[in-house]
């Protein structure tokens, strides 16, 4: 039986619509503060070199420089992202690993003042061999861009479930094929942006971030402040996408300055420097092969994985094991080795971005599943329908599919994009393509080793009983996360949206790792239905001793007291209520008893409701090493077919269509899921067909620009048809699920195979830029 | 963050004394029409002038009008103007073809065709357009006036015949003769918001409408320092009865008639290709429209 309910499930609009439409809401670099100083960065314009000297005279002699710290005032105190690999300082004290690694910084009266003083600070370089690539960076005799790596390999992981080459024995198609992808930039609107001020012992950072949380223990190691005396909070964030997920150099040098000057500091990155600082999608180098039975049985899968990581570790521990842990699944497979290399080069750190680790895995994989479906003379849809797992399989990785609508998936995609009408009926030039898609609903661990609740909520009620105040540090980055979470705190407490308020995105409210791994639906709303449960449970149990009905009799629905049996007499309590409000001008009470009146009873009796909820994950799967990357409370999956038109003569491609499913799990604001589709979607389709960080010999980014990092306009964007399906996932709130990176997944191998449907021609490298396909297309015909 | 540099502002209410602050001919002086090239580039430091005079308050300089043959555009229009005028969809839709691949609608609306040709870019959109239709461009200074055809107004990327204390005032194009027809195409990556890898403009003026070619021009952006002609092709074109065939040998002429380079855009070979392609389809389209079946894509 299908639960009926007031507030999830809809179409609310969204609680930040109005701020952000009128331009009301305040992003970071729209802070301003009495006595504000503004910081610049001196970042190194060599890509590998030692540092043999810094002379920071000429810039202290320039009026209204109020500090310039470098290393020496800093410290070395080294953090990162993971414990395991904790390989960044504040600046470099003596040597630099990439064009834009941070030397010094500098406050000063005003920005232009801060940045002119930066570019007086003299540093002596000793330059070092710049190795800008994989193969430079794994060379024989290479010189070490971390001295404890040798090779420059940062990490490498190795896994085999079942036995890989025996299975292979037994297979009638063993290909393989290699892939690689190029290093995506975020391309989120508001560059990182930070004001911190330190003040009697307490630092507050105000800063444009997707965890609040990770950015206050990070600032709490560094520049040693208890973390009770750190509060980072976060404003409007305008996208994230993964590189604002940990601290950055200006948050914490921001704060240095501040403990140093006393004033609010402020510090600003360019776009240019959003480039530099990077921490977004790594260049993969997939080797895959693929063992398949004649009847299309899935039997064993080989991935060998290079990742350039630039210059130092951020999230790249964790995308590394992603790269191969997230392949096989939905698909059965018994038999799945992995082999991961994460390579040190003297470019900007890569980290973690939407889709982490996975999507050129998914991207090589989905693309060869489609040519051996060729090769096997199946349809494409057949093949994975033949494959895929269902609720309540268990990979051989050890993921437990607690829900999993893939078929659904497919069968809405065949069915809504007219696929068998098309597939092979096309003319030359037109394609359609399918992929699937798999991810994380979460990641089972904090990305340091922690017993810590993933997210807590408080939700405190007003003395009227009119409002339900909800506090979290979960953040909202734009992708809606303030709404559900509103929402879902509305519907568990039983009252109207409206009467819900929500706090987010600050460290005082609570713990939450913040808003990655898409994670915050299901663990921060698990956390909130949890306090607004509490918070009923009291408002009954007082209403329960007044009434003398049993606690488990009642229930709050739409702001209405439910009793199971008949209507207990409440008219005590209701006179009460109005005599608390004598004088008032009295609106006319519904027939039952409202939350509003149980709700101020209960603080006349109690004091202050407050509610608490707190999660993190149960017992996951798998005791392997490194099963602790993709292991999930849940899974989302999604299906993709996309339509294409290729100009043979120019090698252009226009994506014309696009039919998107995916497994929500269920969704509590239906709008938002399908916000979350069209935003992946065209994510994927600009790193497909457009988007490409490039770099000159020297290392500097060429292109660090919009103009020349080509994010896809709305007009690159065909309509999208969005298809929510709902399996009820049994470990979320409410049976919610992932749709924030998953639902990028199939979008760039969809659109490969409807490329290769279209022209014949397989593109191993991406971005498809019409160059590419044009020398593709004209090399086949020679 | 990107800031601008200090500089000083004038805002002249007439010609005459737009053209009088420039004549003490100061070399760190820059006129401003819409400034999307010159804030820009102020802003990345690539030109720092310390004066800006802005042409927004002169009369007369922007809008279109037509006196009998002749169409005079001035220069302070945008590429919005020109996208939604009448009288340039009827007359040289090619024109309004170009004006509408420039940038985005948010640019259209600042951008002028003044600051299209003085800026002089390699790749600009609007100056292939101009010179396959034979427009001419006024320029003024304090003391003098002289009109120039676009062909000879650029000497290389950001370098133009432009004096300092020189004012482009308008841009004029006569009407097209019988049984003539243009079309441009430019090749980016996106949908919008692209400098061009690529652009040609094609026009010809057939004999009549089963007759041979009495005219043509066709102009290659974007492979060279300037926009040019393809000489050899529109050479080959002339006297011919026109063809796919005839077409295509242009087109491969074409090819040798530019000198692109390999850059972040794209490479030379590519380029290359890219300029047959994209002459053949604008011959092929100049045609049909000049046979009368109106411009296709
Ligand atoms: C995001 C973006 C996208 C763009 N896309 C395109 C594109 O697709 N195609 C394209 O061709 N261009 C493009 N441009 C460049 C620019 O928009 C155009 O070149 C535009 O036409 C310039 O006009 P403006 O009025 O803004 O010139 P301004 O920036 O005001 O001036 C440009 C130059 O011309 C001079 N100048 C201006 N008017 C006159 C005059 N009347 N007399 C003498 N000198 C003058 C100025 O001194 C300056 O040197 C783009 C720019 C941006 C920022």
């Amino acid at each position: 039986m299908k639960k009926t309910y007031h507030t999830v499930n809809s179409r609310v609009p969204r609680v930040d619509a109005r701020a952000k439409a009128t331009g009301e809401a305040r992003y970071a670099a729209d802070l301003a503060m009495p006595g504000m100083l503004y910081g610049a960065l001196l970042q190194s314009s060599l890509p590998h070199a030692r540092i043999l000297n810094i002379d920071v005279s000429r810039a202290k002699m320039l009026s209204g420089v109020k500090d310039i710290v470098t290393a020496k005032e800093a410290g070395t105190v080294k953090y990162g992202v993971s414990p395991a690999r904790y390989d960044e300082t504040v600046f470099c004290a003596d040597r630099v690993r990439y064009v834009g690694d941070e030397i010094a910084a500098v406050a000063a009266r005003d920005p232009e003042t801060a940045q002119e003083a930066a570019s007086l600070i003299r540093v002596e370089y000793e330059p070092l061999p710049a190795l800008l690539d994989i193969d430079s960076a794994m060379s024989d005799g290479a010189v070490l861009i971390h001295d404890d790596f040798p090779g420059n390999i940062g990490a490498e992981v190795h896994q085999e479930f079942g036995d890989v080459e025996e299975a292979f024995k037994g297979c009638d198609i063993v290909r393989t094929d290699r892939f690689v992808n190029k290093r995506q930039d975020g391309g989120f609107l508001e560059p990182q942006a930070c004001v911190a001020q330190y003040a009697e012992g307490h630092l507050t950072v105000w800063s444009s971030t997707q965890s609040v949380h990770y950015v206050q223990r990070s600032l709490s190691m560094v520049l040693g402040i208890p973390i009770g005396k750190v509060r980072v909070i976060k404003p409007y964030v305008g996208g994230g996408f993964g590189p604002k997920a940990a601290v950055n150099t200006i948050e914490l040098a921001a704060s240095l300055m501040s403990m140093r000057t006393g004033r609010p500091v402020k510090m600003v990155f360019s776009r240019e420097q959003v480039f530099m600082h990077s921490r977004a999608r790594h260049q993969f180098v997939h080797e895959l092969t693929t063992g398949v039975k004649k009847d299309g049985t899935i039997v064993a899968l080989k991935n060998t994985c290079h990742l350039d990581g630039g210059a130092y570790s951020s999230f790249g521990i964790a995308t590394i094991y992603y790269a191969g842990s997230l392949l096989g699944a939905p698909y059965k497979l018994a038999n799945m080795k992995y082999d991961g290399y994460r390579i040190y080069t003297n470019k900007p750190a890569c980290g973690a971005q939407r889709g982490h680790g996975g999507v050129a895995a998914r991207a090589a994989f989905e693309q060869q599943l489609d040519i051996i479906a060729h090769e096997l003379g199946m349809d494409p849809v057949e093949f994975r329908l033949k494959n895929i797992m269902k609720t309540g399989d268990v990979t051989c990785n050890d993921f437990n599919m607690s829900s999993l609508g893939m078929k659904e998936c497919l069968d809405a995609v065949r069915d809504g994009s007219g696929w068998t009408e098309k597939k092979g009926k096309l003319p030359k030039g037109k394609g359609i393509g399918v992929a699937c898609g798999f991810f994380v609903s979460g990641a089972g661990y904090p990305i340091y080793r922690s017993e810590t609740f993933h997210s807590t909520a408080t939700i405190r009620l007003s003395e009227d009983g009119g409002g339900a105040n909800l506090y979290t540090a979960a953040a909202e980055i734009g992708q809606g996360s303030d709404t559900i979470l509103s929402q879902i705190a509305a519907e568990a407490l039983g009252v109207a949206f409206g009467d819900v308020k929500i706090y987010s995105g600050d460290t005082d409210f609570g713990i939450d790792l913040g808003a990655y791994s898409s994670r915050q639906t299901l663990m921060s709303g698990h956390a909130v239905k949890a306090a607004a449960e509490d918070v009923k449970r009291q408002v009954l149990e007082v209403l329960s001793d007044e009434l003398n009905v049993p606690r488990d009799d009642m229930d709050i629905e739409n702001g209405i007291v439910i009793f199971a049996t008949g209507r207990p007499d409440f008219s005590a309590v209701r006179s009460a209520y109005a005599k608390e409000h004598r004088g008032w001008v009295q609106s006319s009470l519904p027939e039952g008893l409202t939350f509003k009146e149980a709700a101020r009873l209960a603080f006349l009796k109690r004091g202050v409701i407050v509610g608490n909820g707190a999660y993190k994950p149960g017992e996951l799967g798998g005791k392997y090493k490194g099963a602790a990357v993709g292991t999930s409370p849940a899974y989302g999956c999604s299906a993709q077919v996309v339509e294409v038109s290729v100009d043979m003569g120019t090698g252009r491609v226009t994506v014309d269509s696009m039919t998107d499913a995916h497994d929500c799990g269920f969704a509590i604001n239906r709008t938002n899921v399908e916000g979350q589709m069209q935003g992946s979607l065209s994510m994927g389709l600009g790193e497909a067909l457009f988007e490409e960080v490039k770099f000159d010999g020297g290392g500097r980014v060429i292109n660090a620009s919009l103009g020349e990092y080509r994010i896809p306009t709305s007009l690159d964007m065909p309509n999208v048809r969005t298809i929510i399906i709902e399996s009820n996932e049994p470990n979320g709130p409410f049976g919610a699920k992932e749709v924030g990176e998953g639902a990028i997944m199939p979008t760039i191998p969809a659109i490969l195979n409807a490329i290769y449907d279209a022209t014949g021609v397989r593109m191993n490298e991406l971005p498809v830029t019409s160059e590419r396909l044009y020398t593709a297309i004209k090399n086949k015909v020679k | 963050m990107l800031f601008l540099p200090r500089f000083d502002y004038e805002e002249p209410r007439t010609l005459p004394e737009a053209l009088d602050i420039l004549s003490d001919l100061r070399s760190d002086t820059k006129v401003i029409a819409g400034g999307t090239d010159l804030i820009v580039n102020m802003k990345k430091g690539s030109v720092d002038p310390a004066r800006i005079v802005s042409l927004k308050r002169l009369k007369g300089i922007r809008g279109i009008t037509r006196k009998k043959e002749i169409v005079a555009i001035g220069s302070y229009t945008t590429a919005a103007d020109i996208a939604r005028s009448d009288v340039i969809a009827r007359s040289f839709p090619v024109l309004r073809k170009a004006a509408l691949s420039l940038g985005s609608p948010l640019i259209r609306n600042r951008a002028t065709i003044g600051g299209n040709i003085a800026t002089a870019r390699p790749a600009a959109d609007l100056p292939p357009a101009l010179i396959a239709l034979g427009a001419r461009i006024k320029l003024r200074t304090k003391g003098t006036n002289r009109t120039v055809i676009p062909d000879v107004f650029f000497i290389g990327p950001g370098r133009s015949i432009l004096g300092k204390d020189e004012i482009i005032t308008e841009i004029s194009l006569s009407t097209l003769p019988p049984f003539t027809g243009a079309d441009y195409i430019k090749l980016g990556h996106r949908a919008a918001l692209e400098i061009a890898i690529v652009a040609v403009a094609s026009r010809i003026t057939l004999d009549s409408p089963d007759g041979v070619i009495r005219d043509a021009r066709i102009v290659l952006s974007a492979v060279a320092p300037t926009a040019v002609r393809a000489l050899s092709a529109e050479g080959a074109l002339l006297g011919e009865y026109p063809s796919d065939e005839l077409f295509a040998k242009a087109a491969s002429l074409a090819m040798n008639d530019c000198s692109p380079v390999s850059d972040i855009r794209g490479g030379a070979d590519y380029r290359r290709d890219m300029v047959r392609a994209l002459t053949i389809r604008t011959l092929a389209n100049a045609y049909r429209e000049a046979c009368g079946q109106g411009v296709g894509l």
